[in-house]
Protein backbone atom coordinates (compact mmCIF):
# COMPACT_ATOMS: atom_id res chain seq x y z
CA UNK A 1 0.00 0.00 0.00
CA UNK A 2 0.44 3.72 -0.25
CA UNK A 3 3.56 4.80 2.75
CA UNK A 4 3.60 8.27 3.11
CA UNK A 5 6.27 10.23 3.82
CA UNK A 6 5.66 13.62 5.59
CA UNK A 7 7.64 16.59 4.30
CA UNK A 8 6.45 20.23 5.80
CA UNK A 9 8.64 21.85 2.80
CA UNK A 10 7.23 20.35 -0.45
CA UNK A 11 4.50 18.07 0.47
CA UNK A 12 5.08 15.16 -1.52
CA UNK A 13 3.62 11.77 -0.86
CA UNK A 14 6.18 9.24 -1.53
CA UNK A 15 5.09 5.74 -2.96
CA UNK A 16 5.93 2.59 -2.10
CA UNK A 17 4.01 0.66 -4.93
CA UNK A 18 5.59 2.68 -7.67
CA UNK A 19 5.85 0.23 -10.35
CA UNK A 20 2.04 0.86 -10.83
CA UNK A 21 2.90 4.48 -11.72
CA UNK A 22 5.20 5.08 -14.95
CA UNK A 23 7.99 7.38 -14.37
CA UNK A 24 7.49 10.45 -16.18
CA UNK A 25 10.52 11.19 -17.37
CA UNK A 26 10.78 7.90 -19.25
CA UNK A 27 9.84 8.87 -22.62
CA UNK A 28 11.30 6.77 -25.04
CA UNK A 29 9.39 4.67 -27.61
CA UNK A 30 10.42 1.54 -25.60
CA UNK A 31 9.40 2.35 -21.88
CA UNK A 32 8.34 -0.42 -19.53
CA UNK A 33 4.88 0.91 -19.31
CA UNK A 34 4.33 1.07 -23.81
CA UNK A 35 5.99 -2.47 -24.02
CA UNK A 36 3.56 -4.22 -21.62
CA UNK A 37 0.47 -2.26 -22.38
CA UNK A 38 0.64 -2.41 -26.18
CA UNK A 39 1.93 -6.11 -26.06
CA UNK A 40 -1.16 -7.10 -23.53
CA UNK A 41 -3.66 -5.62 -26.70
CA UNK A 42 -1.37 -7.44 -29.11
CA UNK A 43 -1.79 -10.68 -27.71
CA UNK A 44 -5.55 -10.17 -27.27
CA UNK A 45 -6.13 -9.27 -30.66
CA UNK A 46 -3.60 -11.67 -32.16
CA UNK A 47 -4.55 -14.61 -29.80
CA UNK A 48 -8.28 -14.94 -30.77
CA UNK A 49 -7.56 -13.89 -34.51
CA UNK A 50 -4.64 -16.98 -34.93
CA UNK A 51 -7.11 -19.82 -32.97
CA UNK A 52 -10.36 -18.69 -32.57
CA UNK A 53 -10.77 -21.98 -30.54
CA UNK A 54 -10.66 -21.76 -27.87
CA UNK A 55 -9.16 -18.17 -27.42
CA UNK A 56 -12.41 -16.02 -29.14
CA UNK A 57 -15.02 -18.66 -26.89
CA UNK A 58 -13.12 -17.34 -23.80
CA UNK A 59 -13.02 -13.92 -24.83
CA UNK A 60 -16.52 -14.08 -25.40
CA UNK A 61 -17.71 -15.97 -21.95
CA UNK A 62 -15.26 -13.78 -19.73
CA UNK A 63 -16.19 -10.11 -21.35
CA UNK A 64 -19.87 -11.26 -21.82
CA UNK A 65 -20.78 -11.64 -25.76
CA UNK A 66 -23.26 -13.96 -26.56
CA UNK A 67 -23.02 -16.04 -30.11
CA UNK A 68 -23.24 -13.17 -32.75
CA UNK A 69 -20.90 -10.88 -30.20
CA UNK A 70 -23.99 -8.90 -28.97
CA UNK A 71 -22.81 -7.70 -25.66
CA UNK A 72 -24.71 -9.06 -22.62
CA UNK A 73 -24.38 -6.90 -19.75
CA UNK A 74 -25.88 -8.85 -17.16
CA UNK A 75 -23.75 -12.12 -17.99
CA UNK A 76 -20.55 -9.36 -18.32
CA UNK A 77 -17.49 -10.69 -16.20
CA UNK A 78 -15.86 -7.21 -16.87
CA UNK A 79 -18.86 -5.38 -15.91
CA UNK A 80 -18.70 -7.00 -12.84
CA UNK A 81 -15.71 -6.27 -12.02
CA UNK A 82 -16.07 -2.62 -12.66
CA UNK A 83 -19.00 -2.69 -10.53
CA UNK A 84 -17.49 -4.02 -7.41
CA UNK A 85 -14.53 -1.50 -7.81
CA UNK A 86 -15.86 1.55 -8.48
CA UNK A 87 -19.19 0.88 -5.95
CA UNK A 88 -16.06 -0.28 -3.29
CA UNK A 89 -13.79 2.84 -4.15
CA UNK A 90 -16.72 5.09 -3.66
CA UNK A 91 -17.60 4.07 -0.09
CA UNK A 92 -14.06 3.30 0.82
CA UNK A 93 -13.33 7.20 -0.47
CA UNK A 94 -16.62 8.35 2.11
CA UNK A 95 -15.18 6.12 4.70
CA UNK A 96 -11.70 7.11 4.63
CA UNK A 97 -12.39 10.52 4.64
CA UNK A 98 -14.30 10.23 7.90
CA UNK A 99 -11.67 8.07 9.41
CA UNK A 100 -8.97 10.62 7.90
CA UNK A 101 -10.39 13.33 10.00
CA UNK A 102 -11.35 11.41 12.93
CA UNK A 103 -7.63 10.36 13.20
CA UNK A 104 -6.80 13.40 13.93
CA UNK A 105 -9.59 14.48 15.79
CA UNK A 106 -8.86 16.33 18.85
CA UNK A 107 -11.89 14.25 20.63
CA UNK A 108 -10.08 11.38 21.73
CA UNK A 109 -13.04 8.67 21.96
CA UNK A 110 -13.79 9.45 17.74
CA UNK A 111 -9.73 9.17 17.60
CA UNK A 112 -9.12 5.99 19.37
CA UNK A 113 -12.16 4.85 17.53
CA UNK A 114 -11.17 5.26 14.29
CA UNK A 115 -7.27 4.56 15.03
CA UNK A 116 -8.89 0.81 16.26
CA UNK A 117 -10.62 0.69 13.02
CA UNK A 118 -7.87 0.78 11.41
CA UNK A 119 -5.24 -0.94 13.21
CA UNK A 120 -7.94 -3.88 13.19
CA UNK A 121 -8.73 -3.83 9.41
CA UNK A 122 -5.43 -3.46 8.62
CA UNK A 123 -4.35 -6.87 10.36
CA UNK A 124 -6.96 -9.14 8.57
CA UNK A 125 -6.40 -10.23 5.33
CA UNK A 126 -9.30 -9.16 2.60
CA UNK A 127 -9.65 -12.33 2.11
CA UNK A 128 -10.75 -13.25 5.51
CA UNK A 129 -12.93 -10.15 5.33
CA UNK A 130 -14.77 -10.76 2.52
CA UNK A 131 -15.62 -14.30 4.24
CA UNK A 132 -16.16 -12.89 7.67
CA UNK A 133 -18.97 -10.36 5.90
CA UNK A 134 -20.12 -12.78 3.53
CA UNK A 135 -20.88 -15.89 5.73
CA UNK A 136 -20.17 -15.10 9.13
CA UNK A 137 -22.22 -11.90 9.72
CA UNK A 138 -24.79 -13.75 7.52
CA UNK A 139 -26.30 -15.23 11.06
CA UNK A 140 -27.25 -11.58 11.58
CA UNK A 141 -27.71 -9.66 8.56
CA UNK A 142 -28.68 -10.98 5.18
CA UNK A 143 -26.54 -9.14 2.66
CA UNK A 144 -27.36 -10.07 -0.92
CA UNK A 145 -24.15 -10.95 -2.88
CA UNK A 146 -22.46 -8.20 -4.49
CA UNK A 147 -23.35 -5.79 -1.26
CA UNK A 148 -21.39 -7.96 1.06
CA UNK A 149 -18.39 -7.62 -1.68
CA UNK A 150 -18.93 -4.26 -1.90
CA UNK A 151 -18.77 -3.03 1.97
CA UNK A 152 -16.38 -5.49 2.76
CA UNK A 153 -13.82 -4.05 -0.19
CA UNK A 154 -15.45 -0.56 1.10
CA UNK A 155 -14.37 -1.31 4.73
CA UNK A 156 -11.03 -2.29 4.13
CA UNK A 157 -9.85 -0.04 2.01
CA UNK A 158 -11.58 2.43 3.93
CA UNK A 159 -8.67 1.62 6.16
CA UNK A 160 -5.99 2.29 4.03
CA UNK A 161 -7.32 5.15 2.37
CA UNK A 162 -8.15 6.95 5.83
CA UNK A 163 -4.53 6.81 6.80
CA UNK A 164 -3.62 8.57 3.19
CA UNK A 165 -6.44 10.90 4.19
CA UNK A 166 -4.78 11.31 7.28
CA UNK A 167 -1.33 11.69 6.29
CA UNK A 168 -2.17 14.24 3.34
CA UNK A 169 -4.06 16.42 6.06
CA UNK A 170 -0.74 16.54 8.52
CA UNK A 171 1.39 16.96 5.55
CA UNK A 172 -0.14 20.63 4.72
CA UNK A 173 2.50 23.14 6.74
CA UNK A 174 1.28 24.35 10.07
CA UNK A 175 1.40 27.81 9.17
CA UNK A 176 -1.65 27.01 6.66
CA UNK A 177 -3.75 26.70 9.86
CA UNK A 178 -2.22 29.10 12.15
CA UNK A 179 -2.85 31.58 9.40
CA UNK A 180 -6.63 30.76 9.34
CA UNK A 181 -6.93 30.40 13.08
CA UNK A 182 -5.15 34.30 13.41
CA UNK A 183 -7.95 35.41 10.53
CA UNK A 184 -10.95 34.21 13.26
CA UNK A 185 -11.67 30.68 11.65
CA UNK A 186 -12.95 27.98 13.82
CA UNK A 187 -10.72 25.01 13.83
CA UNK A 188 -13.37 23.40 12.00
CA UNK A 189 -14.26 26.10 9.47
CA UNK A 190 -10.12 26.05 9.15
CA UNK A 191 -10.31 22.24 7.94
CA UNK A 192 -12.89 22.34 5.63
CA UNK A 193 -12.07 25.50 3.87
CA UNK A 194 -8.11 25.59 3.96
CA UNK A 195 -6.57 22.48 5.00
CA UNK A 196 -9.22 20.01 2.76
CA UNK A 197 -9.00 21.80 -0.66
CA UNK A 198 -5.34 21.51 -0.35
CA UNK A 199 -5.11 17.49 1.00
CA UNK A 200 -7.30 16.82 -2.24
CA UNK A 201 -4.23 17.89 -3.99
CA UNK A 202 -1.96 15.56 -2.18
CA UNK A 203 -3.79 12.86 -1.78
CA UNK A 204 -5.29 12.23 -5.10
CA UNK A 205 -2.10 10.21 -6.42
CA UNK A 206 -1.85 7.81 -3.57
CA UNK A 207 -5.73 7.20 -3.91
CA UNK A 208 -5.45 6.59 -7.72
CA UNK A 209 -2.94 4.12 -6.95
CA UNK A 210 -5.52 2.12 -4.32
CA UNK A 211 -8.11 2.90 -6.88
CA UNK A 212 -5.24 0.12 -8.75
CA UNK A 213 -4.64 -1.72 -5.72
CA UNK A 214 -8.85 -2.29 -5.42
CA UNK A 215 -9.11 -2.99 -8.74
CA UNK A 216 -7.10 -6.38 -8.54
CA UNK A 217 -8.18 -7.00 -5.50
CA UNK A 218 -11.87 -7.02 -6.85
CA UNK A 219 -10.62 -10.95 -8.34
CA UNK A 220 -10.80 -11.88 -4.45
CA UNK A 221 -14.53 -11.39 -4.40
CA UNK A 222 -14.59 -13.85 -7.07
CA UNK A 223 -15.04 -16.71 -4.47
CA UNK A 224 -18.18 -15.27 -2.60
CA UNK A 225 -19.40 -16.55 -6.23
CA UNK A 226 -19.81 -12.84 -7.41
CA UNK A 227 -19.31 -13.17 -10.82
CA UNK A 228 -16.63 -11.29 -12.08
CA UNK A 229 -14.07 -11.65 -14.56
CA UNK A 230 -11.65 -14.13 -12.73
CA UNK A 231 -15.38 -16.04 -11.97
CA UNK A 232 -16.11 -16.50 -15.59
CA UNK A 233 -12.65 -17.43 -16.26
CA UNK A 234 -12.92 -20.30 -13.79
CA UNK A 235 -16.61 -21.14 -14.45
CA UNK A 236 -14.76 -21.87 -18.63
CA UNK A 237 -11.92 -23.58 -17.56
CA UNK A 238 -13.47 -25.96 -14.98
CA UNK A 239 -15.79 -26.99 -17.58
CA UNK A 240 -13.52 -26.50 -21.23
CA UNK A 241 -10.37 -28.03 -19.53
CA UNK A 242 -8.46 -24.63 -21.35
CA UNK A 243 -6.83 -23.32 -18.03
CA UNK A 244 -3.97 -22.02 -20.12
CA UNK A 245 -5.79 -20.26 -22.24
CA UNK A 246 -8.96 -18.97 -19.88
CA UNK A 247 -6.16 -17.64 -17.71
CA UNK A 248 -3.64 -16.31 -19.81
CA UNK A 249 -7.02 -14.00 -20.98
CA UNK A 250 -7.77 -13.02 -17.75
CA UNK A 251 -4.71 -12.25 -16.70
CA UNK A 252 -3.89 -9.91 -19.87
CA UNK A 253 -7.51 -8.57 -19.27
CA UNK A 254 -6.51 -7.37 -15.97
CA UNK A 255 -3.13 -6.33 -16.95
CA UNK A 256 -4.96 -3.89 -19.80
CA UNK A 257 -6.72 -2.40 -17.16
CA UNK A 258 -4.60 -1.82 -14.29
CA UNK A 259 -1.83 -0.33 -16.95
CA UNK A 260 -4.74 1.71 -18.45
CA UNK A 261 -5.02 3.62 -14.94
CA UNK A 262 -2.08 3.96 -13.75
CA UNK A 263 -1.38 5.70 -16.57
CA UNK A 264 -4.61 8.06 -15.98
CA UNK A 265 -3.06 8.26 -12.56
CA UNK A 266 0.44 9.53 -14.00
CA UNK A 267 -1.15 11.71 -16.41
CA UNK A 268 -3.20 13.20 -13.16
CA UNK A 269 -0.11 13.86 -10.94
CA UNK A 270 1.46 15.35 -13.63
CA UNK A 271 -0.86 18.01 -14.15
CA UNK A 272 -1.37 18.80 -10.27
CA UNK A 273 2.50 19.15 -10.19
CA UNK A 274 2.12 21.41 -13.39
CA UNK A 275 -1.23 23.11 -11.11
CA UNK A 276 1.20 23.40 -7.81
CA UNK A 277 4.11 24.86 -9.79
CA UNK A 278 1.36 27.72 -11.48
CA UNK A 279 -0.08 28.95 -8.03
CA UNK B 1 36.26 -22.22 -5.68
CA UNK B 2 35.94 -24.04 -2.22
CA UNK B 3 32.58 -23.32 -2.09
CA UNK B 4 31.51 -24.49 -5.61
CA UNK B 5 33.14 -28.00 -5.45
CA UNK B 6 31.80 -28.53 -1.76
CA UNK B 7 28.32 -26.97 -3.55
CA UNK B 8 29.13 -30.00 -6.74
CA UNK B 9 29.55 -32.69 -4.06
CA UNK B 10 26.53 -31.82 -2.47
CA UNK B 11 24.25 -31.74 -5.45
CA UNK B 12 25.92 -35.55 -6.28
CA UNK B 13 25.04 -36.81 -3.04
CA UNK B 14 21.51 -34.94 -3.27
CA UNK B 15 20.72 -36.32 -6.64
CA UNK B 16 22.29 -39.94 -6.22
CA UNK B 17 19.79 -40.54 -3.05
CA UNK B 18 17.24 -39.26 -5.20
CA UNK B 19 18.08 -42.22 -7.64
CA UNK B 20 18.28 -44.66 -4.83
CA UNK B 21 14.60 -43.53 -3.70
CA UNK B 22 13.38 -43.16 -7.18
CA UNK B 23 14.61 -46.82 -7.81
CA UNK B 24 13.46 -48.22 -4.99
CA UNK B 25 10.20 -47.66 -5.29
CA UNK B 26 9.92 -49.09 -8.22
CA UNK B 27 10.27 -52.72 -6.76
CA UNK B 28 7.91 -51.87 -3.63
CA UNK B 29 3.96 -51.83 -4.18
CA UNK B 30 2.90 -49.72 -7.36
CA UNK B 31 1.64 -46.81 -5.18
CA UNK B 32 -0.88 -44.65 -7.02
CA UNK B 33 -1.28 -40.54 -5.95
CA UNK B 34 -5.26 -39.99 -6.03
CA UNK B 35 -6.56 -36.09 -5.88
CA UNK B 36 -9.71 -35.95 -4.51
CA UNK B 37 -12.02 -32.50 -3.90
CA UNK B 38 -13.43 -33.53 0.02
CA UNK B 39 -15.58 -31.11 -0.23
CA UNK B 40 -18.84 -33.46 -0.97
CA UNK B 41 -20.27 -35.71 1.45
CA UNK B 42 -20.97 -38.59 1.59
CA UNK B 43 -18.69 -39.39 -1.44
CA UNK B 44 -15.65 -37.87 0.21
CA UNK B 45 -14.92 -34.80 3.04
CA UNK B 46 -13.10 -34.39 6.00
CA UNK B 47 -14.34 -35.90 9.33
CA UNK B 48 -13.66 -33.99 12.05
CA UNK B 49 -10.36 -35.95 12.87
CA UNK B 50 -9.18 -33.93 9.77
CA UNK B 51 -9.17 -37.44 7.85
CA UNK B 52 -10.67 -37.31 4.59
CA UNK B 53 -13.28 -40.31 4.06
CA UNK B 54 -16.56 -41.20 2.59
CA UNK B 55 -17.72 -43.70 0.06
CA UNK B 56 -15.37 -43.06 -2.83
CA UNK B 57 -12.68 -43.43 -0.22
CA UNK B 58 -13.53 -46.36 0.68
CA UNK B 59 -14.27 -47.72 -2.34
CA UNK B 60 -10.90 -47.19 -4.05
CA UNK B 61 -9.41 -48.51 -0.92
CA UNK B 62 -10.88 -51.71 -1.07
CA UNK B 63 -10.06 -51.90 -4.56
CA UNK B 64 -6.61 -51.34 -4.28
CA UNK B 65 -6.79 -53.95 -1.67
CA UNK B 66 -8.04 -56.75 -4.35
CA UNK B 67 -5.51 -55.07 -6.83
CA UNK B 68 -2.65 -54.93 -4.87
CA UNK B 69 -1.92 -51.68 -4.98
CA UNK B 70 -1.27 -48.51 -2.55
CA UNK B 71 -3.86 -45.15 -2.86
CA UNK B 72 -2.81 -41.82 -1.24
CA UNK B 73 -5.50 -39.25 -1.03
CA UNK B 74 -4.88 -35.73 -1.38
CA UNK B 75 -7.13 -32.82 -1.33
CA UNK B 76 -7.57 -30.43 -4.25
CA UNK B 77 -9.69 -27.94 -5.37
CA UNK B 78 -12.05 -28.84 -7.94
CA UNK B 79 -12.01 -26.34 -10.53
CA UNK B 80 -8.09 -27.09 -10.72
CA UNK B 81 -8.50 -31.10 -10.74
CA UNK B 82 -8.50 -32.02 -13.99
CA UNK B 83 -5.57 -29.41 -14.99
CA UNK B 84 -3.37 -31.18 -12.15
CA UNK B 85 -3.93 -34.66 -13.89
CA UNK B 86 -3.26 -33.55 -16.92
CA UNK B 87 0.22 -32.23 -15.02
CA UNK B 88 1.12 -35.43 -13.69
CA UNK B 89 0.63 -33.79 -10.24
CA UNK B 90 -1.09 -37.29 -9.38
CA UNK B 91 -1.87 -40.17 -10.32
CA UNK B 92 -5.65 -40.30 -10.94
CA UNK B 93 -8.88 -38.28 -9.48
CA UNK B 94 -11.51 -40.18 -7.56
CA UNK B 95 -13.70 -37.11 -6.79
CA UNK B 96 -17.40 -38.21 -7.73
CA UNK B 97 -16.47 -37.63 -11.46
CA UNK B 98 -19.25 -38.00 -13.76
CA UNK B 99 -17.79 -39.78 -16.98
CA UNK B 100 -18.97 -37.35 -19.82
CA UNK B 101 -17.90 -36.60 -23.43
CA UNK B 102 -16.17 -33.44 -22.90
CA UNK B 103 -14.19 -34.82 -19.85
CA UNK B 104 -13.58 -37.92 -22.38
CA UNK B 105 -11.40 -35.98 -24.79
CA UNK B 106 -9.18 -34.90 -22.17
CA UNK B 107 -8.15 -37.54 -19.92
CA UNK B 108 -9.36 -41.48 -19.55
CA UNK B 109 -12.22 -42.93 -17.20
CA UNK B 110 -11.89 -45.99 -15.69
CA UNK B 111 -15.36 -48.93 -15.54
CA UNK B 112 -18.56 -46.86 -13.70
CA UNK B 113 -18.39 -47.53 -10.56
CA UNK B 114 -21.84 -45.99 -8.96
CA UNK B 115 -24.70 -44.02 -11.22
CA UNK B 116 -25.93 -40.82 -9.45
CA UNK B 117 -28.28 -38.55 -10.60
CA UNK B 118 -28.96 -34.35 -10.68
CA UNK B 119 -31.09 -33.34 -7.26
CA UNK B 120 -32.37 -29.97 -7.06
CA UNK B 121 -32.52 -28.74 -3.11
CA UNK B 122 -34.67 -26.05 -2.25
CA UNK B 123 -36.29 -24.61 1.09
CA UNK B 124 -38.81 -25.73 2.55
CA UNK B 125 -41.29 -23.28 2.07
CA UNK B 126 -40.51 -23.20 -1.68
CA UNK B 127 -43.59 -25.54 -2.98
CA UNK B 128 -44.90 -25.60 -6.37
CA UNK B 129 -41.17 -25.82 -8.37
CA UNK B 130 -39.89 -29.12 -9.47
CA UNK B 131 -38.01 -29.21 -12.91
CA UNK B 132 -35.34 -26.86 -13.63
CA UNK B 133 -37.22 -25.68 -16.60
CA UNK B 134 -39.48 -23.64 -13.58
CA UNK B 135 -36.51 -21.68 -12.48
CA UNK B 136 -36.49 -19.31 -15.02
CA UNK B 137 -35.79 -16.41 -13.98
CA UNK B 138 -33.74 -17.25 -10.94
CA UNK B 139 -31.01 -17.79 -9.30
CA UNK B 140 -29.66 -21.31 -8.82
CA UNK B 141 -26.15 -22.76 -7.36
CA UNK B 142 -24.08 -25.42 -8.27
CA UNK B 143 -20.46 -26.37 -7.73
CA UNK B 144 -18.24 -24.20 -9.84
CA UNK B 145 -17.11 -27.44 -13.42
CA UNK B 146 -19.79 -29.97 -12.20
CA UNK B 147 -22.18 -31.28 -13.99
CA UNK B 148 -25.02 -29.51 -12.05
CA UNK B 149 -23.52 -26.31 -13.01
CA UNK B 150 -23.74 -27.41 -16.79
CA UNK B 151 -27.19 -28.91 -16.76
CA UNK B 152 -28.32 -24.96 -15.39
CA UNK B 153 -26.41 -23.34 -18.09
CA UNK B 154 -28.34 -25.04 -20.53
CA UNK B 155 -31.04 -22.74 -19.77
CA UNK B 156 -30.02 -19.69 -20.26
CA UNK B 157 -33.14 -17.73 -18.41
CA UNK B 158 -31.64 -19.59 -15.09
CA UNK B 159 -29.02 -17.19 -13.02
CA UNK B 160 -26.12 -19.78 -12.48
CA UNK B 161 -24.20 -19.06 -9.71
CA UNK B 162 -21.14 -21.16 -9.09
CA UNK B 163 -19.48 -21.71 -5.63
CA UNK B 164 -16.07 -23.10 -5.27
CA UNK B 165 -17.39 -25.58 -2.68
CA UNK B 166 -20.66 -27.30 -2.84
CA UNK B 167 -21.28 -26.49 1.24
CA UNK B 168 -21.15 -22.59 0.51
CA UNK B 169 -23.57 -22.88 -1.69
CA UNK B 170 -25.89 -24.51 0.22
CA UNK B 171 -25.23 -21.93 2.89
CA UNK B 172 -26.27 -19.91 0.75
CA UNK B 173 -29.71 -21.26 0.09
CA UNK B 174 -30.36 -21.65 3.68
CA UNK B 175 -29.49 -17.61 3.92
CA UNK B 176 -31.87 -17.31 1.22
CA UNK B 177 -29.13 -16.05 -0.98
CA UNK B 178 -30.23 -18.23 -4.10
CA UNK B 179 -33.16 -20.32 -5.07
CA UNK B 180 -32.25 -23.77 -5.28
CA UNK B 181 -29.06 -25.25 -5.89
CA UNK B 182 -28.78 -28.35 -8.38
CA UNK B 183 -26.42 -31.38 -7.22
CA UNK B 184 -25.70 -35.16 -7.15
CA UNK B 185 -28.12 -36.83 -5.28
CA UNK B 186 -26.39 -38.92 -2.43
CA UNK B 187 -25.02 -35.14 -1.73
CA UNK B 188 -28.55 -33.46 -2.08
CA UNK B 189 -30.03 -36.38 0.61
CA UNK B 190 -26.79 -35.89 2.57
CA UNK B 191 -27.57 -32.01 3.46
CA UNK B 192 -31.46 -32.04 3.13
CA UNK B 193 -32.21 -35.14 4.75
CA UNK B 194 -29.44 -35.52 7.37
CA UNK B 195 -27.38 -32.78 7.86
CA UNK B 196 -28.47 -31.45 11.66
CA UNK B 197 -28.08 -28.03 10.75
CA UNK B 198 -30.28 -27.50 7.24
CA UNK B 199 -32.57 -30.77 7.16
CA UNK B 200 -35.01 -28.10 8.62
CA UNK B 201 -34.36 -25.76 6.50
CA UNK B 202 -34.41 -27.39 3.30
CA UNK B 203 -35.73 -30.31 0.73
CA UNK B 204 -35.38 -32.20 -2.57
CA UNK B 205 -37.76 -31.40 -5.19
CA UNK B 206 -38.85 -34.29 -8.36
CA UNK B 207 -36.19 -36.66 -8.85
CA UNK B 208 -33.36 -36.72 -9.86
CA UNK B 209 -33.22 -35.91 -13.68
CA UNK B 210 -30.20 -37.03 -15.10
CA UNK B 211 -28.20 -40.38 -15.31
CA UNK B 212 -24.86 -40.26 -14.69
CA UNK B 213 -21.74 -42.61 -13.58
CA UNK B 214 -19.17 -41.79 -11.72
CA UNK B 215 -15.46 -42.70 -12.66
CA UNK B 216 -12.15 -42.98 -11.39
CA UNK B 217 -10.00 -40.37 -13.79
CA UNK B 218 -6.45 -40.63 -14.74
CA UNK B 219 -4.02 -38.67 -17.32
CA UNK B 220 -4.95 -39.81 -21.00
CA UNK B 221 -3.30 -42.64 -22.09
CA UNK B 222 -2.15 -44.01 -18.28
CA UNK B 223 -2.90 -47.32 -19.31
CA UNK B 224 -0.74 -48.70 -16.35
CA UNK B 225 -2.75 -46.92 -13.73
CA UNK B 226 -5.83 -47.29 -15.18
CA UNK B 227 -5.65 -50.88 -15.43
CA UNK B 228 -4.81 -51.25 -11.91
CA UNK B 229 -7.78 -49.00 -10.71
CA UNK B 230 -10.30 -51.12 -13.03
CA UNK B 231 -8.54 -54.46 -11.78
CA UNK B 232 -9.86 -53.40 -8.60
CA UNK B 233 -12.99 -51.86 -9.60
CA UNK B 234 -14.21 -55.46 -11.61
CA UNK B 235 -12.96 -57.56 -8.11
CA UNK B 236 -15.02 -55.25 -5.73
CA UNK B 237 -18.30 -55.45 -7.74
CA UNK B 238 -17.75 -59.20 -7.68
CA UNK B 239 -17.01 -59.46 -4.21
CA UNK B 240 -20.14 -57.59 -3.92
CA UNK B 241 -18.06 -54.54 -1.41
CA UNK B 242 -19.89 -52.18 -3.12
CA UNK B 243 -22.74 -52.98 -1.79
CA UNK B 244 -21.73 -53.10 1.32
CA UNK B 245 -20.63 -49.65 1.03
CA UNK B 246 -23.67 -48.28 -0.85
CA UNK B 247 -25.38 -49.93 2.51
CA UNK B 248 -23.28 -47.91 4.64
CA UNK B 249 -22.32 -44.22 3.20
CA UNK B 250 -25.70 -43.86 0.46
CA UNK B 251 -28.60 -45.60 2.38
Amino acid sequence: MAKIEEKQSKQKIEITDGVLIPARDDSSIFSAWRISFYGAIAALVVLPFLSPEPYSHVLKFIIGFDENWRFDIGNSGLVKTFEVTVLSIFFALFIGLLVGLGRISRISFINRLCTVYVEVIRGIPLLVQLFYIYYALAKFVKIMDISAAVIAMAICYGAYIGEIFRAGIQSIPKGQMEAALALGMSRSQAIYRIILPQTIKVVLPPIGNEFIALLKDSSLVSILAVSDLLRRGREYASTSFYYFETYTMVAIIYLILTLFFSRLVAIMEERMKINANQS
Amino acid sequence: MKKGIILFIVSLISVSFFMVSCSKDKTAVKKIVVATDATWPPMEYVDENKKIVGFDIDYLTAAAKEAGFEVEFQNTAWDGIFAGLAANKYDAVCSSVTITDERKKTMDFSIPYVSIGQTIVVKKELNGLEELSQFKGKKVGAQIGTTGAIEISKYKEITLKTYDEIGLAIEDLAKGRIDAVVCDNPIAANYALLNPKYKEVLKIVGKPFTTEEYGVAVAKGNKEVLDLINAGISKVKEKGIDKELEKKWLR
